[in-house]
């Protein structure tokens, strides 16, 4: 069905940065349009949605010009799923930030390069046009890396430095996929490209440029063996930075993988060995990576890399119900994760460290803001009925479905790694007795801070907290959701005709 | 690079490649040209005035700092995608005046559009080469 | 019954509140929730004992087929009974053996957390909330474990058990799946009658592997049975909880609960009879050697877990009424011997057994329930555990050609466990009293009247069979052979040699009691073995694991830009080389490309040359310089395939970026350390194949033959509809124009960033 306002919220953000850049030097201005900016957005993803769920697949063609012509928006159940989780996470990120971003970065153009990065996580999920695709990539990259150095200290331009070079390598993956891709079938419109593709007698060639897209977004999504930029990265930048990026960057390129290895490239027995193979040592590399790290910014990132080998171990099982695992996986990962970064935040500015070794003591002198952060953390471990649980039942099962015992032996490996790395860090962080810390002169603590800025930082921890639970116990909702989101994947008639119209 | 010749020159050159610029992006529709060149060459010309005359007296010449032309640029665009939603159609859908007007030829959202790519270059680059030879 | 089974979660979440309401007055009023539950649960006997069955329904996750599903049986009702009533016990002890505790209101969170998710366990009738409540158990020991979280030792334990159990409850969920797919049946009421063709399944063995480690972690058995005397470090009331009756006791639930389903097969008797025997000898002789009264229990306690599993191996109908009449046995005296373990070491501040003796003089009523459970886990006539262990004689004699084997394996565990009893329960009171003990006192009621009841209990069942067998034991059995049975617990059966065989095993272990004196080098004889215990092999293994994490992850993520991008890009490259030349039939047609102009080679000659500078030259400067050149070698290769808009915006913006570049570059130092010549070649060799792979691919793509649909369409109706004539910013500004608009958005986001990086530089207070 067409719909012309299903770009609105690419563009609401877009006008929202707009609207932040002009109240460039405002920073209490900026702190206000942001947070009910950002709650504005989420009441149109949240209307989006509902619509979709209603009415199925919504499309435009912007300029007006048909498919395959123009450029296509598609509105489906994945697309507006990410949507909402993406303006969701925004906005616990937007509030989160108004307590613990420093006001000489929100003079410098935090808010607004948030909402670019923003639209640009809309703009990949509604794209249905390779290229744009491809383009709000580019936003995302480049407002990231701005993100990342924004403050300009020498720890983020280090990072940023890795960040960049290996994101940019894999546009140029991506970029040239899409050329070669065009060259056999001289379109971009991602609906008639599944229709072109299938038609290519040539299969080798369609293979080889499926390996491109793989490498391209593989990259993207932080898979092994080529996720080295976020470990090298993450750690680096404000947490309310690490907080968007952490939830939300690696699934852009999870989310393109199923678009494209669903829609356009369905994958042949090579294929599926390949992504199985990937997916068990991204488990592996990111399970034991994070045993090893002091860091907890860095055990964190590394969970990243284990959790985004679950969801590609549903890709390479590639039956609907791993699928609809991988989906269920995503939305739990995508809240949890952002949360925890805002946890390490809150935490690095009560303690003034994110060493492990050195922090200790959290739940004798905090019990509240321990309970609270205990959600998050054990969600992650997928400690039932919250809400990392669910997910794994359906990967287990999928993995028995196509009978690949060994990765289902991987995730469970992960999943044992992920709850004693949990379990070890609320013993060190919350449990052990810390030493009183020296005062770090660079630090404004948590203590000297507003009590709105402790407000908001809580606050947003709370709300995504709140989701999770609200994922962990009304499970049979998400489930419903995933399951017409494999489901759509997984046939994508549907989405070929809503874009061409009825074949 | 400051002498008296590439000074005066310099001045008369900035309202030229100015208007040269205007007259690019105005002609792209029919002939090669367009925002996006035209906003480079202006950019450029902004860049030679500033070096035969320092950046100071450039600054002055523009009187506001130059990243603001990126919101207000950015505002044009967004105005010309959105402009369709009022009558029902998809983002970006070209509306255009029933009759040509002397000397620019049809104008439509297309142009206004352009005109929002011509402001953004002008203050992207200028905003990255005074900031950088600015601090530098 | 739902709120029945959630009452603990919900109390949890307020007990703060409920603590501070009852601020400074004693906290024992909050054992009216597990004493209530009690009554509750107790009055269902007469319908469970009649053979009936209860069930609870309520729908949490259809599509998943979970749902809160529960129901009542007679091994149910069993364990509710003793989570429950011994729970009401325990949360009374607690209220004067943590009195004026600072975290007491935690304590009771975490205690009724823990009850609530145990009573979910042996309640559900869903596979996978059956699950659910375990995992939670897993948790909530967790905190319980590490309730003194301010010591090292306390911690780890805490992380080792979770580690342990946690690590089971992985595989548990594995096996449930497992189970899940073959049958497509969560229901586990349902599940028994489709025993046959879950044997019969190929995945059989996988699905009782799963559950075996599941229940082996959870309820201590070799050689995952390490993390329960660790788990000692725990304050007393929650090791009486844990390991008399509850936590421990939910693998061997599991173990019941599947028997009717996955039991009677050869796998799953002979694993559990090994596991069960190897357990319950290694445990009962490590309990001998031990000098702190809760090592020995914990030890005694994995020993007759051991039991337990080894008796639902056997799996005949007279093992499993042995099993039934022991889970209730043990959970009577080992319960009572935690409490007034806990009672000596609150009272006296130590544990070690040599040091203690005559306590009688001072706390008599905690004596006499040391006597009582002694006696009780020595199996002397009358009490209980008399005919707990005379059913485990009778079930392993009659177990066909291994009778005596077997029967010998539990002689000598009943000997030892024997001994470990009375060391327990009747050492620390006989004797003489030291002196510095003699200023002590008893205790408040609260703390001596729990283990009192529980061990005249264990008595009383023994005086009294019908008190139990009927109401309780016969549900069980029903509920674990499917089939009514006809049997009649009794005191007295005769001279037999059952009998002999018991007067034999009460004697050596009273003999034993005399002879062997607890002592630091006994102690120190048994600790030689450490080092090849399954504890130390975890350890050692761990550490292994921890080293190659180290190793692995070092050297993957070594720092170095350069080699992350070498193994990236010799991963692609490898992927297109095998795929390419598997799978694509290289050709070159020749007859579609067009003639190389002398132009073009030019250009292209020029290009190469000037990549190869750009590489090699030593300047920044000419570096930047080149790299312009290559820019500009483009735009005339635009402008040979007519493409002049193209060509334009190339010229420009490589101007714009020379210009930048120089700008920045003018600023920076010499390079200071240029690659040598082995990297550059090897570099350049990755370059070279990897520019080649493309170029091949390129070629191939080229082969294609494609319908250019849409250029075609772009060029007819660029002035028909989009009333241009420049095709090319036709395209940029309406057919493509959203693309346009990103990409001057991404102009815009880059210059902010060059603004905010060279403009701000953090003050030292401004940093994060």
């Amino acid at each position: 069905m067409s719909n012309p306002y299903i770009v609105l919220p690419i563009i609401f953000q877009l006008f929202l940065a707009i609207l932040l850049m002009f109240c460039w030097t405002q920073k209490n201005l900026q702190k206000l349009v942001s947070t009910v900016g950002s709650l504005i957005a989420v009441a149109i993803a949240v209307i989006m949605f509902a619509q979709v769920w209603k009415s199925g697949t919504l499309v435009t063609q912007a300029g007006n010009w048909g498919a395959p012509f123009g450029i296509t928006f598609v509105a489906d159940t994945f697309s507006v799923l990410m949507v909402l989780l993406t303006t969701l996470s925004g906005l616990a990120v937007s509030v989160f930030s108004v307590g613990a971003v420093r006001n000489a970065r929100v003079k410098f153009g935090y808010f607004p390069i948030l909402h670019f990065l923003i639209m640009g996580l809309c703009g990949a999920f509604l794209a249905g046009d390779i290229f744009n695709l491809y383009v709000w990539f580019e936003i995302i990259i480049i407002s990231s890396f701005v993100l990342i150095t924004i403050g300009g200290e020498k720890a983020q331009l280090e990072g940023s430095i890795k960040y960049v070079t290996m994101n940019l390598l894999a546009s140029v993956v991506f970029l040239t996929a899409i050329a070669v891709l065009y060259g056999l079938t001289g379109s971009l419109n991602m609906a008639d490209l599944s229709l072109k593709v299938a038609e290519i007698e040539n299969r080798g060639l369609v293979n080889v440029t499926a390996i491109l897209f793989l490498v391209g977004f593989g990259i993207k999504s932080a898979v092994f063996p080529l996720y080295f930029w976020l470990p090298a990265s993450y750690h680096t930048p404000p947490p309310a930075i690490s907080a968007i990026f952490g939830g939300l960057l690696t699934k852009v390129g999870i989310y393109a993988l199923l678009r494209v290895f669903t829609l356009i490239f369905i994958p042949d027995a090579f294929m599926i060995t390949l992504i199985s193979i990937m997916a068990a040592l991204t488990i592996l590399s990111g399970g034991i990576g994070a045993m090893i790290q002091n860091n907890i910014r860095k055990i964190f990132s590394y969970l990243i890399i284990c959790h985004i080998g679950f969801m590609l171990a549903g890709l390479g099982m590639y039956t609907e119900l791993a699928i609809l695992g991988t989906v269920f996986y995503l939305v739990h990962d995508i809240i949890v994760k952002t949360n925890l970064f805002m946890v390490s935040g809150l935490i690095f500015k009560i303690k003034g460290t994110y060493s492990l070794r050195l922090l200790g003591g959290f739940y004798k002198d905090y019990p509240k803001l321990s309970l609270l952060m205990a959600i998050p953390l054990f969600s992650l471990v997928g400690i039932p009925p919250l809400s990392g649980f669910w997910a794994k039942f359906y990967l287990i099962r999928g993995g028995l479905e196509v009978d690949n015992l060994v990765l289902v032996g991987f995730i469970i490996l992960g999943s044992f790694l992920t709850l004693f790395i949990i379990a070890r860090f609320w013993s060190e962080a919350f449990w052990k007795t810390g030493e009183e810390l020296p005062k770090k002169l660079k630090v404004k603590y948590y203590h000297e801070l507003k009590p709105l800025k402790q407000k908001a930082m809580v606050v947003s921890i709370l709300f995504l907290a709140f989701i999770s639970l609200g994922i962990g116990l009304g499970a049979e909702y998400v489930i419903q959701v995933a399951s017409r989101v494999a489901e759509e994947l997984m046939n994508p008639q549907s989405y070929i005709e809503a874009v061409l119209g009825k074949l | 690079m400051k002498t008296i010749i590439f000074q005066t020159a310099s001045n008369y050159l900035l309202p030229l490649l100015l208007l040269f610029s205007v007259f690019i992006l105005l002609r792209g529709h029919y002939l090669p040209g367009g925002g996006f060149v035209g906003g480079l060459i202006a950019s450029i010309a902004f860049v030679i005035h500033s070096f035969a005359n320092g950046l100071e007296k450039t600054r002055s010449i523009i009187k506001f700092h130059p990243g603001f032309l990126m919101p207000v640029g950015l505002v044009f665009a967004i105005g010309a995608g959105a402009a369709p939603w009022f009558v029902g159609q998809p983002f970006m859908t070209g509306l255009w005046f029933e009759d040509p007007i002397p000397v620019i030829g049809m104008v439509g959202s297309a142009l206004f559009f352009d005109t929002g790519v011509f402001l953004v270059v002008i203050g992207v680059s200028l905003t990255i080469i005074f900031t950088i030879s600015e601090t530098l | 019954m739902l709120i029945a089974i959630l009452a603990g979660f919900l109390l949890a979440l307020f007990m703060p509140n409920v603590i501070r309401g009852l601020k400074g007055k004693s906290s024992i009023g909050i054992a009216l929730l597990p004493f209530s539950l009690f009554s509750y649960f107790i009055s269902f006997l007469p319908r469970i004992s009649s053979g009936e069955t209860l069930h609870f329904n309520w729908s949490w996750v259809p599509s998943l087929g979970v749902g809160l599903d529960f129901y009542l049986d007679g091994l149910s009702l069993l364990f509710t009974l003793l989570i429950t009533g011994i729970g009401t016990l325990v949360f009374v002890y607690t209220s004067s053996y943590l009195k004026g505790h600072q975290y007491l209101d935690r304590f009771y969170a975490y205690l009724s957390m823990f009850m609530a998710s145990m009573l979910g366990v042996v309640m559900a009738d869903n596979i996978i909330t059956l699950f659910i409540f375990w995992e939670l158990t897993s948790i909530s020991s967790f905190f319980l474990i590490g309730f003194n979280n301010d010591s090292e030792p306390s911690r780890k334990s805490a992380l080792t058990a979770l580690g342990v159990t946690g690590f089971g409850g992985l595989f548990l969920l594995a096996g449930m799946v497992t189970l899940g797919y073959i049958t497509d049946e969560f229901q586990i009421s349902s599940l028994a009658a489709m025993s046959g063709e879950i044997h019969g399944h190929d995945l059989y063995p996988w699905v009782i592997g799963l559950v075996f480690i599941g229940a082996f972690t959870k309820s201590a058995q070799f050689p995952f049975h390490f993390w329960l005397p660790g788990a000692m470090k725990a304050p007393t009331p929650v090791s009486t909880y844990l390991h008399s009756a509850t936590m421990v006791k939910a693998g061997i639930y599991l173990l019941a609960r599947f028997t009717p389903i996955l039991g009677n097969h050869v796998m799953w008797n002979t694993t559990l009879i090994i596991v069960g025997s190897i357990t319950m000898l290694y445990a009962a002789l490590h309990a001998i050697f031990r000098l702190d009264l809760k090592g020995i229990l914990a030890y005694s306690t994995i020993s007759a877990l051991g039991i337990l599993t080894f008796l639902i191996g056997l799996g005949t109908e007279e093992a499993l009424t042995a099993a039934a009449v022991f889970i209730l046995v043990h959970a009577l005296y080992k319960a009572t011997l935690f409490l007034i373990t806990g009672i000596i070491d609150h009272e006296t501040g130590t544990r070690d057994v040599s040091q203690l003796g005559g306590l009688n003089k001072i706390m008599l009523p905690v004596g006499i329930a040391g006597l009582l459970a002694a006696v009780s886990n020595a199996g002397i006539p009358p009490s209980f555990g008399f005919v707990g262990k005379d059913l485990i004689y009778e079930a392993t004699l009659h177990f066909g050609d291994l009778a005596w084997v077997l029967t010998g394996a539990a002689i000598v565990t009943n000997v030892a466990l024997l001994f470990a009893g009375f060391l327990a329960g009747i050492k620390p009171f006989v004797g003489k009293l030291p002196e510095k003990f003699s200023k002590l006192h008893l205790p408040g009621p609260a703390m001596w009247v729990p283990p009192l009841i529980l061990a005249v209990l264990g008595i009383l069942f023994g005086l009294i069979p019908p008190l139990v067998d009927g109401p309780l034991i016969k549900p069980i059995v029903a509920a674990l052979t499917l089939q009514d049975p006809d049997f009649y617990l009794h005191l007295w059966h005769g001279f037999n040699v059952i009998l002999a065989l018991s007067v034999a095993t009460i004697a050596t272990g009273i003999a034993l009691y005399f002879i062997i004196k607890p002592s630091e080098a006994l102690l120190g004889k048994a600790t030689r073995f450490e080092s090849i215990s399954p504890h130390s092999m975890v350890k050692g293994l761990g550490r292994g694991f921890t080293w190659f994490s180290a190793k692995w992850t070092n050297f993957l993520q070594n720092g170095y830009l350069r080699y992350y991008l070498i193994t990236i890009l010799s991963f692609l490259t490898f992927l297109l080389a095998y795929r390419l030349f598997l799978g694509v039939e290289i050709y070159v047609d020749t007859s579609v490309l067009s003639e190389i102009t002398i132009y073009e080679a030019i250009i292209v000659l020029i290009m190469a040359s000037a990549i190869f500078f750009t590489v090699f030259t030593k300047s920044r400067l000419a570096a930047v310089a080149s790299m312009g050149v290559v820019g500009y070698s483009f735009c005339l290769i635009f402008l040979f395939y007519s493409a002049p808009d193209l060509a334009m915006t190339q010229f420009s913006i490589d101007t714009l970026t020379v210009i930048l570049f120089v700008l920045v570059i003018y600023n920076l130092p010499k390079y200071l350390k240029l690659s040598d010549n082995r990297d550059r070649i090897r570099d350049g060799l990755l370059s070279l194949i990897f520019g080649a792979m493309i170029s091949i691919l390129t070629l191939e793509v080229l082969n294609e033959s494609v319908q250019k649909d849409i250029s075609t369409y772009y060029a007819e109706n660029a002035y028909l509809l989009g009333k241009g004539k420049n095709v090319v910013n036709v395209i940029l500004v309406d057919f493509r124009g959203f693309d346009t608009m990103v990409e001057i958005t991404v102009l815009a986001i880059a210059a902010l960033g060059v603004f905010s990086l060279l403009k701000l530089r953090l003050k030292s207070i401004e940093k994060e």
